[in-house]
């Protein structure tokens, strides 16, 4: 006979407003099996810990029911109370008689006899569990960071300067990311570059960090602490031992006509190539697509002009095996094209830019060397429109949400713009201003107020070219919905912020979830921001939301001191509450009949094989088994299981089983 | 018919197999599976037009197995029962012998599983235009009707489980059916016990089915089972691309997922 303890929690009058919970408290006392049972204003509070502390050791419960909220606020608070008055915790369990219950129904009789159900399925529960121990699983004390702009450059210092190993993992020659490419920064417009390229070198020097530039994950396996990953290093046709990074390939590589990636498409570059001055590592690598050598079969000019000999035409990619115990998604966005805009001319338009475009020209290593020039002919543009909310905000784009960044560097366009072009008129089409932050909405104003844009609210419905010039039609909403047409020189689109090119892969590769724009999804968007659903990998910067660098050097830290925090443990513990194979006697060993249809359903690849051999060593039988470091509880396998051979602790079929029958035969 | 004899009596004397499942005359005109142990049994194969049972079915029944090497008979249904076996790792590649019977009344041995997969690639698996007709008529129904129908064939169940028994699929050593504790599917053949054992039946062979329809053959009332089965053949194929028993290392459709699954279902 079972001795049940059943808690009911007023929880303040959030429970006690509709439910009558010493009804419920007198009415569960009674049912077979519960030895004891009370109601208490706040049982989370000290005193009700310890009155449920007293009632487990005077009444010699082996089984506790808390009817109170949802078991993901307080579980663990009961769980370790319950442990700590000596009893397993995993013979505690939560009825949720709060958001399941009082939150949901008026005051009344049933409200409270349903609170009585919930409260009698969990005591039918409990008679079933079973007392489990909690698995320790090792911890790598190495992280993993993917992505090496400012996110992945901020949380991979923090993590590193706390006395751990990072392995950075970044796809492009180097690291920097989008904010390399920025002139100022907003709202103090201090030299981006200026305030990045110490960092970068951080990076590089920093004695606990090992840099794979050129290089993506290619698979991640694994789970908390335990990650196994494989990094594919892209070859970069050259030996970076001997290369000095002279640079005197670079000048001498017959092509010379790429679009520069770097200047998003504004300037050239050579077959082997460093993007920008400052990169780190500051050595080349050769583009394969459009090297001569790579197309035509001969060339080597590079080799042979090359001092130390580093050139490797035959190098071929080379895929890495590490372990990491944390990863950090720090992988970034992308903005739009001018091509995705139909109604701005496809792109066809030269002097119709993006907002990236328009930081290079703005930039004192861009190709114009700062001047603010029009791609077509290089001349000045004496009127130049902005157009905010390019895609973003835009329904019917599919791009419902607001970019976030654009407000502020559009403000901060224009302002760069007067400051380069004294005689030049910016215009500012935006939807609403959204400059919530420090100093940002002063620093708006200034672009309005001391520097003279013209700020217009309404949209632009289209821009056409017409003798040299580009004109901008759209409608002035605070005048009216007037139409207005502005003969402009250049135009800017702020374009909206998108996921990376490859996120969704990549999401899946790592496997974390993603929402329906294919940015990282958090765990919970309030408090837990910087984590994933996976255990283990947390999220850094503009690869979850579109978000500027002080947020996204604010999330980076947040990830490093989860990392940090996971780190600072030698073991991990993890609720047993994971999958388990059935086992009995021979001669049928378990109901598993080794077909591991399980083994493909199981996100986590936990399901391992098995093989039960005779004492001659002959296999018998070949069984899955759970490993229980990877299993996550999910219950996918249980689900799929044709024989009911898998089972899983703490929500067995007996319990659900029994849930059920409870609620049945009231 | 002589050469098949010819082949088995020379495939048991030398030892290649201890035992090949075959075809043997059975009451009135039918024919039923026979189990060739010795040279002189061989002499009983038979093979006629209503040779059509799906004799992988026994390929792993503990009875048989233990027997020691098998050989089989097949069909196009047992070629697809064999490679689905093997996707579920139930069977190895060179583990049974297959002899397939062709139309004509000569045979072809499949050396490997590759071959099997490569000759069905050229061959006719789908279920017939009769059963076509009868999946199409249930489908027009309406909820209720195809309810109310379903439920009068349930009634007729005895609860034999011979369709659990025929089908090459069902191979499990504990069926859920027989699991007590606890005791989702009711045993007793009272209507509701009978819905549930039927539809447990049907979502176990989702993806699995190679519409062999020996279940429907097997039952003593004449429920016809196989259209429960072939039923989800259509739509496993248009969301997933998948077809049973068609590629000895397939990954099962249910338990993977693809970025271009499609998704439809999600309402």
């Amino acid at each position: 006979m079972s001795r049940i303890g059943v808690f009911v929690c007023h929880c303040g009058e959030n429970i006690s407003a509709t439910v009558n919970c010493e009804k419920v408290a007198k009415i569960t006392g009674e049912l077979k099996g519960v030895e004891f049972s009370t109601d208490y204003k706040y049982m989370c509070s000290d005193p009700g810990q310890t009155l449920l502390k007293e009632a487990i050791k005077e009444h010699k419960l082996d089984g506790v029911v808390v009817a109170a909220c949802s078991p993901r606020m307080h579980e663990p608070t009961f769980r370790k109370a319950c442990a700590e008055a000596g009893l397993n915790p995993f013979l505690c369990e939560m009825s949720n008689i709060r958001e399941h219950c009082s939150w949901v129904h008026p005051k009344d009789d049933l409200t409270t006899e349903k609170a009585e159900d919930l409260v009698r399925v969990m005591v039918e529960k409990v008679k079933k569990n079973k007392a489990l121990k909690s698995i320790k699983v090792p911890v790598t004390k190495t992280a993993l960071v993917i992505g090496g702009g400012i996110a992945g450059i901020q949380a991979a210092l923090d993590i590193a300067n706390c006395g751990h190993k990072v392995i950075m993992v970044e796809k492009l020659p180097s690291i920097g990311g989008h904010m390399s490419q920025l002139s100022e920064t907003f709202p103090t417009l201090d030299c981006s570059q200026c305030i990045l390229t110490p960092r970068m070198v951080e990076i590089a020097q920093h004695p606990n960090i090992t840099l794979h530039t050129y290089s993506e994950v290619e698979s991640v396996d694994g789970f908390i602490g335990n990650f196994k990953i494989k990094i594919r290093k892209k070859s970069k046709s050259l030996d970076e031992h001997l290369c000095t990074g002279c640079g005197l390939c670079t000048t001498k590589c017959p092509q010379k006509k790429i679009p520069n990636e770097f200047e998003r498409g504004l300037g050239f570059r050579p077959a082997i190539y460093v993007p920008f001055p400052q990169a780190v590592p500051n050595k080349p690598v050769i583009d394969r697509e459009n090297c001569t050598y790579y197309i035509k079969g001969k060339c080597k000019v590079c080799e042979i002009v090359c001092p130390t000999k580093a050139i490797r035409f035959d190098q071929e990619d080379e895929v890495i095996e590490v372990e990491a115990g944390a990863i950090v998604m720090a992988t970034g966005f992308d903005v739009l094209k001018s091509d995705y805009f139909p109604e701005y001319g496809f792109g066809k338009y030269k002097d119709v830019i993006d907002g990236l475009q328009f930081e290079r020209l703005a930039s004192a290593s861009g190709p114009t060397q700062g001047e603010i020039r029009r791609p077509s002919d290089g001349q000045v543009p004496k009127k130049i429109v902005f157009v905010a909310c390019a895609g973003s905000r835009d329904p019917a784009k599919g791009i419902e949400y607001c970019s976030k960044i654009c407000c502020m560097y559009t403000a901060k366009h224009a302002m760069l713009y007067k400051h380069k072009v004294h005689d030049g008129t910016p215009y500012v089409f935006y939807m609403d201003i959204r400059a919530g932050g420090k100093m940002y909405e002063e620093f708006v104003r200034r672009t309005i107020v001391e520097d003279g844009t013209h700020y217009v609210r309404g949209r632009v419905s289209t821009i056409y070219e017409k003798n040299g010039k580009l004109i901008v039609k759209g409608a002035d909403t605070l005048m009216g919905g007037i139409p207005i047409e502005i003969e402009a020189d250049m135009v800017v689109l702020a374009t909206a912020g998108v996921a990376n090119k490859g996120a969704e892969e990549l999401a899946q590769t790592v496997h974390i979830s993603y929402d329906s724009y294919k940015f990282f999804a958090e765990a919970h968007p309030k408090l837990k921001p910087v984590e994933t659903n996976t255990a283990g990998i947390f999220l850094a910067g503009a690869c979850q939301a579109p978000k500027d660098i002080p947020e996204s050097v604010a999330a980076a830290s947040g990830a490093a001191v989860k990392v940090a925090a996971l780190f600072s443990n030698d073991e991990l513990t993890r609720d047993p509450l994971v999958a388990v194979v059935n086992r009995q006697a021979a001669p049928v060993y378990s109901a598993c009949v080794g077909c591991f249809l399980c083994q493909s359903v199981c996100p986590y690849q936990a399901i391992e094989r098995e093989e039960i051999k005779s004492r001659s060593g002959e296999i018998i039988k070949t069984l899955a088994r759970v490993n229980e470091g990877l299993c996550q509880g999910c219950g996918t396998c249980v689900a799929l299981c044709r024989t009911k051979a898998i089972d899983i602790h703490g929500y067995s079929n007996q319990q659900v089983y029994t849930e059920i029958m409870a609620l049945l035969n009231d | 018919m002589n050469d098949m004899i010819k082949k088995v009596t020379q495939l048991l004397t030398d030892k290649t197999i201890d035992v090949f499942i075959g075809y043997g005359k059975g009451s009135a005109d039918r024919s039923r599976a026979i189990f060739v142990r010795t040279a002189e049994q061989a002499e009983n194969l038979v093979f006629s037009a209503n040779c059509t049972q799906n004799l992988a079915g026994y390929l792993l029944k503990h009875e048989v197995k233990h027997l020691g090497k098998l050989g089989i008979l097949a069909n196009v249904a047992a070629l697809r029962s064999i490679l689905q076996l093997a996707s579920e790792f139930q069977i190895k590649d060179g583990e049974v012998l297959v002899l397939f019977a062709n139309p004509d009344g000569s045979f072809t041995e499949f050396l490997d599983f590759h071959s099997i997969e490569g000759y069905l690639l050229t061959t006719e698996t789908g279920i017939t235009s009769g059963e076509q007709e009868r999946i199409a008529a249930l489908e027009a129904m309406s909820v209720s009707e195809r309810w109310t129908f379903w439920n009068q064939e349930f009634e007729k169940c005895i609860k034999c489980y011979a369709c659990r028994a025929a089908c090459p699929m069902c191979y499990c050593h504990r069926c859920t059916t027989d699991v007590n504790q606890p005791q989702w599917i009711p045993v007793a053949s009272h209507e509701r016990g009978n819905l549930d054992y039927h539809l447990m039946r049907a979502m176990h062979l989702a993806g699995r089915c190679v519409n062999c329809g020996e279940c429907a053959n097997a039952c003593p009332m004449d429920i016809p089972l196989n259209l429960l089965t072939y039923q989800l053949i259509s739509p496993i194929k248009a969301g997933f691309g998948a077809t049973a028993g068609m590629k000895s290392d397939a990954v099962y459709a249910l338990s993977t997922y693809k970025p271009d699954d499609k998704e439809n279902f999600i309402i």
